[in-house]
C-alpha cells in the first residue's frame, strides 16, 4: 500500500493521425472544455500517418486555454536534446505552464535508423537518455552563470548559452518498464509513464516496478514521492459492470482509486479516441474517483 | 527581368522570448493588416528567442489566413526528416499555411555548442543539399516507394514517405553566395535574401546564377521565387534608400519587382505601427505600380512549376479551364493529386479534377468537359461508386465533394436539403440530434450523389424504403449546361428518372429528402458457422424476409478456408430501441447455425454509420463485381452460390434483404423498378472473365440487377438493370436531355432513336 499522495490528474492519450488533420485537435480542445487536466501523444517521428508531435502538442496548446499538454513519450533518439530543451521552454513560456516533458528513450530502431537517427543498443539508449535529461536540466537552469556544459557519450554541450526560463518547473515523466530505465526514472525523473496495457501481469506488476524507482530514488537521496506515478488506462464503458474498468464510470471510479490507494498512482490518462468516452472520463469518472480519493485520504 | 509571380509580403517578427506573447501578437497584428506572409528568424542557440517551430506552430493555432515561415530554419539542429514531417503536419494543422525557408547554418561556435556539427562552407552546402532531397522525398507523399537518400551529411535509409501536406510546401532557401545560389537553381523554389546585405548588382548577379542553374537541370526561372527582407524608415524626407515617404519606398521597390523579379518583401520590423504603414501605403501602391510597369497583370495564384506542368496531359486545354474552377482544380502534377485521383475500390489517373461549388460551377465544368468530347468524363460525389466509374484514365473528373452542406428546411415535414458531395455518415450525424434518419447504405463513407440517383439498399430499408424513395426534389444540372429543379411539380419526369438513372442525365447536385422519425436501433453483428453454405443461405433467406419489417439483415459470406472454420456475418438493424424487442427479433438469426460471435449494442443510426474511415480514397486496379436481384433464395440459387463460393472465384459475397416497404412502391413510380425483388446479391472477385462466365450461369435465377453493384462492362446488364418499359421512358428522356452522351461512363442508357417517338418523355424547364 503506497499512495505517495499527489493530487490527481486525468488526461487522453489521443491517436495523433495525420488524416483528419484535425481528428486529434478536435477531441484536444474537447478534452480542455471538458475539464481534463492533460492532453497527451505518443511521438514516433518515423511513422508517417501521424503528425509531428511536437507541432501537433504547440499546436494544441495554442488552441486550449487551460489544459496541460505532453507527449506520451517523446522520442529522444530523433529529437536533439538542446534544441528539445529550449522548445520546451519556448512552449511551456507560451503556453503559460501548460507543458511537461514526457521523454523515452526510443525502441523501434528500424524507424529512427530510416529517419537518419542512430541505432543505439537498449543499454545505450538507456545511457543517451540519462544524458538527454541532463543536457536538458543544464539548458533549462538559466540562472546558472557560464557556458552549458555537458560532456557525455551520446551527448555533449560546449558552453552553449543558457535558457529560455521555462514558465514553471517543467517535469519530467519517463516511459519506463525495465529495471535500468526504472533505476533512471527514480535517479532523475519527476514522473514515471508507463502504459497498463504492456504490463504482462496487469496492475500486479506495479508494485514491482514501483519498487525499483522507489528504491532508486532513495539511493539518490530523493524522496519517491516525488516521482509522480502516472499511468495510461484502457477500458470499456458499459451499463453493467463487467471487470476491471468495464462497466459505468462508478466502476471506473472504484478501479482507480484503489489503483491510487495499492500503488500511488496519481495520474490517470485515458487511452481512448471516442469523445463520448472522454466526456464521461471527465465529467463522471474523475470527480468520483477525486471524491472516493478524497474520503480514504481524510480518514 | 519579371518571373510572373505574384507579388507578396511578409513581415520579419522577432521571437523574443523575455515576452513571449509580443512575438504572436505581432504576427496576429500582420495578418489583420493583410499580409501574406509572417516569418521568424531561427537560431536554436539563442535563448533570447523562442524555439522558432514551437512559435511557428503556436502563431498557427493563432492566426487563420496567413502563410509562415522561418527566415531561415537551421538545418545543422534540425534532422531534415522530422523537419518535413513537421512542415507537413503545420501545414495540414493550418490549412496550407506552412512555406519552408532553409538555411545552412552561419555560426558554427553556437551551433557546435549545442552539441551539433561543425561544418565548412562547402560542406554546409552540400549538406543543405542533401537535406533539401530529405524533406522533398518525405513531402513527397504521393510516391509509395520508401525514401533513400544516402547522403554524407543527412541520410534517409527506406522511410516512409508522408504526411501529404495541404498544400505544395515550397522550398525556399536563405543565400549569399553562387554555390548556394546554383543549389537554389537545381532544386529550391526560392532564394531568400537580405537587401541590407547586398551591394548593387548583387541580386541582379545572383539571379542570373540561378537561372543558369535552373535551366541546366532542366527547370524553368520561374520555377523559383525571389523573396528580398527589407529594411528602412518613414520619414517625411527623402533620404538614403527605403528611407523616405512611403512613395519612395513605392518607387524604389518598383523596379526590384519589374526589373530583378523580386515576389515577395518581407518587411524587417517589430514596429506595429510601421507595418501598418507598410501595408496601407506601401503594399497597394506597388502592386498598382507593377500592374501598370508590366505588359501583363500577374496572376493571382501561384503558377504551377515546371514540374508540375509536365505531368499535364496532352490533349486537356488546361488553361482554358473556367477561371471559376481553376484555384480548385487540380492536375496530375499537383500535391493534392493522390487525395483525389482514385475511388474507394479503383485505382485513377484523371488528367484533370474539377472542384466546383454550386449548380454554376458544375455548369461550367461541364461547359469546359463539351470541349473535350474525346475524353472520358466521371461525375464523383464520394467516390464509393463498386463500378469505379468515377475516375478515370486521363480524363476529367467533376468531383462534389465540395457541395456536401445538409441544411433542415422544414421541422415540421422533416424536409432537409444535402449536397451531393456529403458522405451518409455525416447526413446520419447531422439528423441524429432530431431523432431522425435517412436509409442509407450499409457504410457511412459512402456519398449521397451516388447513392441517391441509384437506389440505396440499406438497414432501414424494409421499413422505410429505398434513400431514392424519400427524395422530394432534386437540383440538377443537364448536359447543356441548364440548372434544372425536379419535384411532382417540376419536371416530375427527371424526377422518376434521377430515382434509379440519375447517372444518365445530369448531374445533381442538391437534394430534398423527407427524412423518418428513427429512435434508437439495435444494431448486430453476427458470426455465424457456415460450414454447409447452401443450408446456411436458404435458411437467411427464409428468416430474414420472414423477419418483421423493422428488421433488415445483411449477409456476409467469402470462399472456404483451409484449416478454418466456414463463418458467416449476419449484420442486422432492428429499428427500435426496446431490448426484449431486439433479441426476440435477433433469435431467429442466431439460431440458424451454431453463433461464434455475437456483438449487439443500442445505438443510434449515427452510430452504425459512424465507423467509416474519414481517409482520402486508396483504390487499386479494377474492381470486378458482379449483381443481381432474387425475389427468393430458393434451394437450387443456394447450392449454386455454395459451388460459386467453393470455385474461389469469388472472395466476397452479399446478400442484403429488401422487399418490405421497399416493395410497397409502384415499379413505375421510380427508374428503380425491381420493386419485387426480396434480396440484392453482390459478388466480388479479382478475375473478369471467370467471374463473368460463372455469374452468367446463374442467370435463370437472377430477376435483374442493381446498377449500384455491377461493373460488367457488356450492354446488355443495361437491359437486367431496367425492364423494358422503364427502359423506353429513359432511353426518351434521354434523348431529349442528353443527345449527344455526355454522360455515358456510368451504365449507360443510348439515346432513343431520333425516328421513334418516345411516349411519356415530357419537356424540362429550366
Ligand atoms: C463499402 C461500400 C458499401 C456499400 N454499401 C451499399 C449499400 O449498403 N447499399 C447500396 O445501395 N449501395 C451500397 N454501396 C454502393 C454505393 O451505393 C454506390 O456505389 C454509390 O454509387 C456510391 O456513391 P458515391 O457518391 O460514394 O459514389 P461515386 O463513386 O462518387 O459515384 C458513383 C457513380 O454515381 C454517379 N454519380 C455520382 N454522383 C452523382 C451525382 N451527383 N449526380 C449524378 N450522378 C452521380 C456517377 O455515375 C458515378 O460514377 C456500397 C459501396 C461501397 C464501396
Amino acid at each position: 500500500m503506497t499512495d505517495y499522495g499527489q493530487d490527481l490528474l486525468f488526461g487522453t492519450f489521443v491517436t495523433p493521425t495525420a488524416q483528419p488533420a484535425r481528428y486529434a485537435v478536435d477531441r484536444a480542445v474537447l478534452a480542455d472544455r471538458v475539464g481534463l487536466d492533460l492532453v497527451t501523444f505518443q511521438d514516433h517521428p518515423y511513422q508517417p500517418s501521424f503528425h509531428d508531435t511536437w507541432t501537433l502538442l504547440s499546436y494544441v496548446a495554442s488552441r486550449t486555454e487551460r489544459v496541460t499538454v505532453a507527449g506520451n513519450v517523446l522520442n529522444l533518439p530523433l529529437r536533439q536534446p538542446a534544441v528539445l530543451a529550449r522548445a520546451a521552454a519556448s512552449l511551456d513560456l507560451l503556453s503559460g505552464g501548460r507543458f511537461e516533458l514526457g521523454l523515452g528513450a526510443g525502441a523501434f530502431w528500424d524507424g529512427v535508423e530510416a529517419m537518419g537517427g542512430r541505432r543505439l543498443s537498449t543499454g545505450h539508449a538507456v545511457d543517451a537518455l540519462a544524458e538527454g535529461i541532463g543536457v536538458i536540466r543544464e539548458i533549462w537552469t538559466a540562472d546558472r552563470r557560464g557556458g552549458a556544459r555537458f560532456d557525455g557519450d551520446h551527448y555533449r554541450l560546449h558552453g552553449a548559452k543558457r535558457g529560455p526560463l521555462p514558465a514553471h518547473d517543467i517535469g519530467i515523466w519517463v516511459g519506463a518498464y525495465k529495471p535500468r530505465m526504472l533505476a533512471l526514472t527514480g535517479r532523475l525523473a519527476d514522473g514515471w509513464l508507463p502504459s497498463l496495457g504492456y504490463l504482462p501481469g496487469g496492475t500486479a506488476d506495479l508494485t514491482d516496478l514501483n519498487k525499483h524507482i522507489d528504491e532508486a530514488a532513495a539511493e539518490a537521496g530523493r524522496d519517491p514521492a516525488a516521482v509522480r506515478r502516472l499511468l495510461n488506462v484502457g477500458g470499456r464503458f458499459t451499463a453493467q459492470a463487467g471487470g476491471f474498468l468495464d462497466g459505468p464510470p462508478q466502476r471506473w471510479a472504484e478501479d482507480l482509486a484503489g489503483l491510487t490507494f495499492e500503488y500511488g498512482t496519481s495520474a490517470f490518462i485515458l487511452a481512448d479516441d471516442d469523445p463520448a468516452a472522454i466526456e464521461l472520463f471527465a465529467a463522471e469518472v474523475a470527480p468520483a474517483t477525486r471524491e472516493l480519493v478524497a474520503a480514504e485520504r481524510s480518514r | 527581368m519579371n518571373y510572373g509571380h505574384p507579388v507578396r509580403f511578409g513581415t520579419f517578427v522577432t521571437p523574443v522570448s523575455a515576452s513571449p506573447n509580443t512575438p504572436v501578437e505581432l504576427a496576429r497584428r500582420s495578418e489583420e493588416l493583410g499580409f501574406d506572409l509572417v516569418t521568424f528568424q531561427d537560431h536554436p542557440y539563442q535563448p533570447a528567442f523562442l524555439d522558432t517551430w514551437t512559435l511557428m506552430s503556436w502563431v498557427a493555432g493563432r492566426t487563420e489566413r496567413v502563410h509562415l515561415a522561418g527566415n531561415v530554419l537551421n538545418v545543422p539542429l534540425r534532422n531534415p526528416a522530422v523537419l518535413a514531417r513537421s512542415a507537413a503536419s503545420l501545414d495540414l494543422l493550418s490549412g496550407g499555411r506552412l512555406d519552408l525557408a532553409l538555411g545552412a547554418g552561419a555560426f558554427w561556435d553556437a551551433i557546435e555548442a549545442m552539441g551539433g556539427p561543425r561544418r565548412t562552407p562547402g560542406d554546409a552546402v552540400d549538406a543543405l543539399s542533401e537535406a533539401v532531397d530529405v524533406v522533398r522525398g518525405i513531402l513527397d507523399a504521393g510516391d509509395q516507394t520508401p525514401l533513400r537518400v544516402d547522403g554524407r551529411h543527412h541520410r534517409a535509409a527506406g522511410a516512409g514517405r508522408g504526411p501529404l501536406p495541404a498544400h505544395r510546401i515550397p522550398i525556399w532557401l536563405g543565400a549569399q553566395r553562387p554555390r548556394m545560389q546554383r543549389l537554389i537553381g537545381r532544386k529550391a523554389d526560392g532564394w531568400v535574401v537580405s537587401l541590407p546585405n547586398l551591394r548593387p548588382g548583387d541580386l541582379r548577379a545572383g539571379n542570373k546564377i540561378i537561372d543558369e542553374a535552373a535551366a541546366g537541370a532542366g527547370r524553368e526561372p520561374a520555377d523559383v521565387r525571389r523573396l528580398v527582407n527589407i529594411a528602412g524608415r518613414f520619414s517625411p524626407r527623402r533620404g538614403g534608400l527605403l528611407d523616405g515617404p512611403p512613395q519612395q519606398w513605392v518607387d524604389e521597390l518598383l523596379p526590384l519587382v519589374v526589373e530583378e523579379g523580386v515576389g515577395t518583401f518581407i518587411l524587417m520590423t517589430d514596429d506595429a505601427d510601421m507595418m501598418a504603414r507598410f501595408a496601407g501605403e506601401v503594399a497597394p501602391a506597388l502592386r498598382e505600380a507593377v500592374d501598370r510597369e508590366l505588359p501583363a497583370p500577374l496572376p493571382t495564384a501561384e503558377p504551377r512549376d515546371s514540374a508540375a506542368r509536365a505531368a499535364r496531359r496532352d490533349d486537356i486545354d488546361y488553361a482554358g479551364v473556367p477561371a471559376s474552377l481553376a484555384d480548385s482544380a487540380v492536375e496530375p502534377g499537383d500535391i493534392a493529386y493522390p487525395r483525389v485521383r482514385s475511388t474507394y475500390l479503383r485505382g485513377g489517373a484523371p488528367g484533370l479534377v474539377l472542384r466546383p461549388r454550386d449548380s454554376a460551377e458544375v455548369a461550367d465544368a461541364l461547359a469546359f468537359a463539351r470541349r473535350h468530347p474525346h475524353l472520358p468524363l466521371a461525375v464523383r460525389s464520394g467516390g464509393h461508386g463498386i463500378s469505379g466509374r468515377s475516375t478515370n484514365d486521363g480524363g476529367i473528373v467533376i468531383d462534389l465533394g465540395l457541395i456536401d452542406g445538409i441544411e433542415v428546411l422544414d421541422e415540421a415535414t422533416r424536409r432537409v436539403r444535402i449536397g451531393a458531395g456529403a458522405r451518409w455518415k455525416q447526413v446520419a450525424a447531422a439528423l441524429r440530434p432530431y431523432g431522425w434518419a435517412l436509409s442509407s447504405g450499409d457504410y457511412g463513407g459512402v456519398g449521397v450523389g451516388g447513392l441517391a440517383t441509384a437506389g440505396g439498399i440499406g438497414f432501414l430499408g424494409r421499413k422505410h424504403g429505398l434513400t431514392i424513395d424519400h427524395v422530394r426534389a432534386v437540383e440538377m444540372v443537364l448536359a447543356d449546361g441548364s440548372v434544372v429543379r425536379a419535384s411532382d411539380t417540376e419536371n416530375p419526369e427527371l424526377l422518376w428518372a434521377v430515382r434509379g438513372a440519375g447517372a444518365n442525365l445530369g448531374v445533381v447536385t442538391w437534394f430534398e429528402f423527407e427524412v423518418d422519425e428513427v429512435g434508437d436501433v439495435g444494431w448486430a453483428q453476427l458470426a455465424l458457422d457456415a460450414s454447409d453454405p447452401a443450408t446456411f443461405l436458404e435458411e437467411f433467406g427464409r428468416v430474414a424476409s420472414a423477419a418483421p419489417r423493422d428488421t433488415t439483415a445483411f449477409l456476409v459470406m467469402g470462399p472456404p478456408r483451409r484449416g478454418q472454420p466456414a463463418v458467416a456475418q449476419v449484420m442486422a438493424v432492428v429499428d427500435s430501441a426496446d431490448p426484449d424487442v431486439i433479441v426476440e427479433q435477433l433469435e431467429p438469426f442466431a439460431r440458424i447455425a451454431p453463433l461464434y460471435q455475437q456483438q449487439v449494442v443500442i445505438t443510434p443510426y449515427a452510430g452504425v454509420m459512424a465507423t467509416a474511415s474519414d481517409g482520402d480514397h486508396q483504390g487499386h486496379g479494377e474492381p470486378v463485381t458482379r449483381s443481381a436481384f432474387t425475389r427468393e433464395i430458393t434451394p437450387e440459387l443456394a447450392a449454386a452460390v455454395a459451388d460459386l463460393l467453393r470455385s474461389g472465384v469469388v472472395y466476397f459475397f452479399q446478400v442484403r434483404t429488401v422487399g418490405g416497404a421497399v416493395a410497397d412502391v409502384d415499379p413505375d413510380a421510380t427508374a428503380y423498378a425491381h420493386r419485387d425483388a426480396g434480396f440484392s446479391l453482390i459478388a466480388m472477385g479479382v478475375d473478369r472473365k471467370r467471374l463473368d462466365q460463372l455469374w452468367d450461369s446463374l442467370a435463370e435465377h437472377f430477376d435483374g440487377l442493381y446498377l449500384s453493384f455491377e461493373t460488367d462492362r457488356r450492354p446488355e446488364r443495361v437491359a437486367d438493370a431496367y425492364p423494358p418499359r422503364t427502359l423506353a421512358r429513359l432511353r426518351g428522356l434521354k434523348r431529349r436531355l442528353d443527345p449527344d452522351n455526355l454522360f455515358r461512363d456510368n451504365l449507360n442508357i443510348q439515346p432513343a432513336d431520333a425516328d421513334r417517338a418516345v411516349a411519356g418523355a415530357t419537356g424540362v424547364n429550366a
